[in-house]
């Protein structure tokens, strides 16, 4: 392809598809590519190979079987999703879940974030080259992945929440099952921290990688880890807190210069932080119900609604109409593995949502893609784009 | 006429030696296989097996099988606008080179043996030219072809970029690689590859007079075999299989063999400048020779308890399974039974052999000691110990390239020029000042 420079200079460049057929992109994305030589000289993405309408579909049921959909946004963290979407929802109804609900969502949301900063670190460094860290990573991901099994009886898409609590009580043993899954995360992260800190070949290719600056992250738009690697501290769980986070004894972890190295860094150290939330959490663990008592949101039980006529309506109407939300306008958000999920949900009173809008962190955070990249190299693109963990189903929902 | 003699008949038996890299290929690919498997805490190639043969699977090495079956069997495709000339070619160059190079690798000590012309040495190069350590560095420089042509002719963007960078990384690795191994030319005074390791049989291993040159030299020949950290030039997460992208079938097969047969020659490229090449430690040739019978059946024995050992492993591996509630019990019990027996009497049989050797091959015996096949016996026995050490030297090494695979992260490619460039070329430039200022005072 022949291009004419600002400067009147004809170049001659190669144009590549990295993606959506690629093994970084996986068939969710793509970056169109214009090289002069190995250097990136121009980008220019496109979304879209995941849509699935979400925000369309959701409006065709009632507000529970939104929960579903939720699932399939950023499915390396499920619950998260699940989390974020009833926790908007019932700060519209201005319910308050019960203490152990509370502590189950948190120790759920931070074992999902390791598992999710657990993918994005090891896939990072598989695109590095350093396929190990991937297995020493990935084995104790598994062991979650039994819990969520044992949990909700799905793997990947758990919907194990509920407006207004949780799907059901953990099972017996669950306790010991989450301590032992995180001493195995902490030897796995430990041999991928081993491996990978002090590594000159990894340093040299990470650091000063698609850089971006603070100010560039904000105006962006963009959240979580990837805002945090640049400098900036800003973290949900401490500047709005929800679940009672304030009451957990953690550090949100700072970069500084917004790398690729920072990125992949700051990832593994919350991973260290949330196991510590996770241990909190686990001694905070009482007895006590999981559901709000509140009948707009939770059916009454089988035994009540057999025995008693307004259960049985009760019943009947939290099924076939669904939670009457409050109309209005609402946002509602989480600070998700990613960065900052949000829900803008417009209500008009029925049974159904009018209109939910999700703010996926990772949307921003591609929109940069283009301008990240260009000028480095083909290798410094894949190590960037695996560091920013772009999760196609809530990219493109 | 042709003179059938015993010298004559030697020089061609020696064109054997040409398919042991070639026989290290499978070698080198299980050990990948288990060697990945077992740094990154999973079980590895485990399917496989022969079911005529009681479904053995031999950890993982009878998956060589199937694999060369698939390759084999699969569709041969060529992309639409491939140069289909170069793109049929270029995948059999690496493998050529492959099948060339060990010619001029000293396999065994050169022997002496009586012909009809009297005394006549035999070589352990197929080639010996005083040249051999150029003929070598020409042929694996050759070996770029294949993948510069595969890339070129198979009309892809990904493939012309992983061409260009494996073109660009093999020649600049190709002068460290020299400038690296040109000290220890220096210091024995000759090109020829049998008198280098002569010369450290008799005064002390290449790594010892050059361990800078050692270091360098092994990087060179990462970055000359392509293997991580240097495969940029496949470099599957960026792109995509780099040069052999729209290669399949037993065309790719030709590709990743020539990888495994150039890593296997690496080795013994590297065990011969550094690490004695032929040479037992601390043996060299005449003390093989004086003590055959001793050395080949401390080796046979050796190689006799290994046996023993793999029969307790899977022993204990049986113990383990039997605990355990699986589908196959039943056919794991057989193949455990199988493994254990099969390697249990190998292992047996071996120390037998190993006893009998020690016993019996000796000049004074009878037999074995007959007068007049002595010579030849332990003309042959000796080499034979010497192909072995070799064999083992190399295969210690091509673990090296599966550890370091297995361990490190991908340089950028510019990361590797200026390591190239910058880096390595000074040092090696440095090592052969200083090796050279050395030489001429020690030596005078």
């Amino acid at each position: 392809m022949k291009v004419l420079t600002p400067q009147g200079e004809k170049i001659d460049l190669l144009t590549v598809n990295i993606g959506p057929s690629h093994p970084a992109t996986h068939g969710a994305l793509r970056a169109f590519v214009a090289l002069d030589g190995e250097t990136i000289a121009g980008t220019v993405t496109e979304i879209g190979y995941l849509h699935r309408g979400f925000e369309k579909m959701v409006e065709q049921g009632t507000w529970q079987q939104v929960l579903p959909y939720t699932d399939r946004l950023n499915y390396c963290s499920a619950i998260l999703n699940n989390i974020g979407f009833c926790h908007t929802i019932e700060r519209m109804f201005e319910v308050e879940i019960p203490e152990r609900a509370k502590v189950l969502r948190v120790l759920l949301s931070e074992l999902s974030r390791i598992i999710d900063h657990v993918v994005c670190v090891a896939a990072a460094a598989a695109d590095l080259g350093a396929l190990t860290n991937y297995f020493y990573l990935f084995n104790p991901r598994e062991k979650v992945y039994g819990i969520w099994e044992k949990l909700s009886g799905a793997r990947l898409t758990n919907t194990f929440t509920r407006i207004g609590g949780l799907y059901r009580d953990t099972y017996d043993g669950f306790e010991s099952e989450v301590a032992s899954v995180l001493v195995e995360v902490e030897k796995g992260l430990d041999d991928a921290f081993r491996l990978l800190q002090h590594n000159r070949i990894f340093i040299e290719r990470t650091r000063g990688c698609c850089p971006i600056s603070a100010e560039d992250a904000v105006s962006w738009g963009w959240t979580g880890p990837c805002l945090r690697a640049t400098g900036v501290d800003r973290d949900l769980r401490k500047d709005e807190p929800y679940l009672d986070y304030e009451t957990y004894d953690f550090q949100t972890v700072v970069g500084s210069t917004g790398d690729t190295f920072d990125r992949v860094m700051v990832r593994m150290y919350e991973i260290k932080e949330s196991i510590s939330i996770c241990r909190q959490a686990l001694a905070r663990l009482r007895p006590g119900p999981i559901n709000t008592t509140d009948p707009r949101l939770i059916l009454p039980g089988h035994g009540k609604a057999y025995h008693d006529m307004e259960a049985l309506i009760n019943h009947f109407k939290v099924v076939f109409e669904g939670v009457c939300v409050p109309a209005g306008e609402f946002y509602g958000s989480i600070e998700a593995a990613n960065g900052e999920l949000g829900f803008f949900v417009v209500s008009d009173g029925s049974g159904k949502p009018w209109k939910i809008k999700v703010r996926p962190p990772c949307f921003t955070q591609f929109a940069a893609y283009a301008d990240l990249v260009e000028g480095s190299m083909v290798a410094d693109a894949i190590a960037c784009l695996s560091s920013i963990n772009i999760i196609a189903g809530e990219l493109d929902r | 006429m042709i003179d059938f003699d015993l010298p004559f008949l030697l020089a061609i038996a020696k064109f054997a030696l040409v398919f042991i890299p070639l026989c290290l290929i499978p070698i080198c690919i299980f050990m990948e296989r288990k060697g990945a498997s077992l740094m990154q805490d999973r079980y590895g190639p485990n399917r496989a097996n022969i079911p005529l043969l009681g479904g053995i699977r031999l950890f993982g090495f009878v998956q060589n099988l199937p694999d060369g079956i698939k390759l084999f069997t699969k569709e041969n495709f060529i992309p639409r606008g491939a140069h289909t000339f170069w793109y049929l070619l270029a995948p059999m160059i690496p493998l050529a080179v492959a099948l060339l190079t060990p010619s001029v690798i000293p396999w065994f000590g050169p022997m002496v043996v009586e012909g009809s012309r009297g005394l006549a040495t035999v070589s352990g190069q197929i080639l010996d030219a005083d040249s051999g350590v150029l003929v070598l560095f020409a042929l694996s420089g050759l070996s770029i072809y294949g993948v510069v042509l595969g890339a070129w002719a198979s009309n892809s963007k990904y493939a012309l970029l992983g061409g260009m960078r494996a073109s660009a990384q093999m020649i600049s690795y190709e002068v460290s690689m020299g400038l690296s191994a040109a000290g220890i030319f220096l210091i024995v005074g000759s090109f020829s590859l049998t008198q280098i390791v002569e010369w450290q049989a008799a005064h002390t291993w290449g790594i010892v007079v050059q361990p800078v040159g050692f270091v360098l030299f092994l990087t060179s020949l990462f970055a000359e075999t392509g293997r991580a950290p240097f495969d940029m030039a496949e470099g599957e997460s960026e792109i995509v299989a780099g040069y052999f992208v729209e290669y399949s079938a037993i065309r790719f097969g030709l590709f990743y063999m020539g990888e495994y047969a150039h890593i296997a020659i690496a080795g013994a490229l590297l065990s011969t400048l550094f690490l004695g090449g032929y040479q037992i430690p601390f043996m060299d040739t005449e003390a093989v020779r004086a003590n055959l019978g001793f050395v080949s059946g401390a080796i046979v024995a050796a190689v006799g308890l290994s046996c023993l050992g793999i029969a307790y492993m899977v022993r204990r591996w049986a113990r383990i399974y039997s605990r355990m509630q699986t589908t196959d019990a039943v056919d794991r019990k057989r193949e455990y039974n199988i493994l254990n027996g099969a390697f249990s009497v190998i292992g047996l049989g071996l120390l037998a052999v190993a006893a009998a050797l020690m016993v019996l091959v000796h000049p004074a015996k009878g037999g074995l000691g007959a007068a007049d096949i002595w010579p030849l016996w332990v003309n042959l026995g000796t080499a034979a110990v010497q192909v072995g050490t070799l064999v083992v030297k190399i295969l210690a090494i091509c673990w090296i390239f599966v550890w370091v695979r297995w361990t490190l992260p991908r340089f950028r490619y510019d990361q590797v020029m200026a390591l190239g460039w910058k880096i390595m070329l000074n040092i090696a430039l440095v090592n052969l000042l200083v090796t050279a200022v050395v030489a001429k005072l020690v030596k005078g």
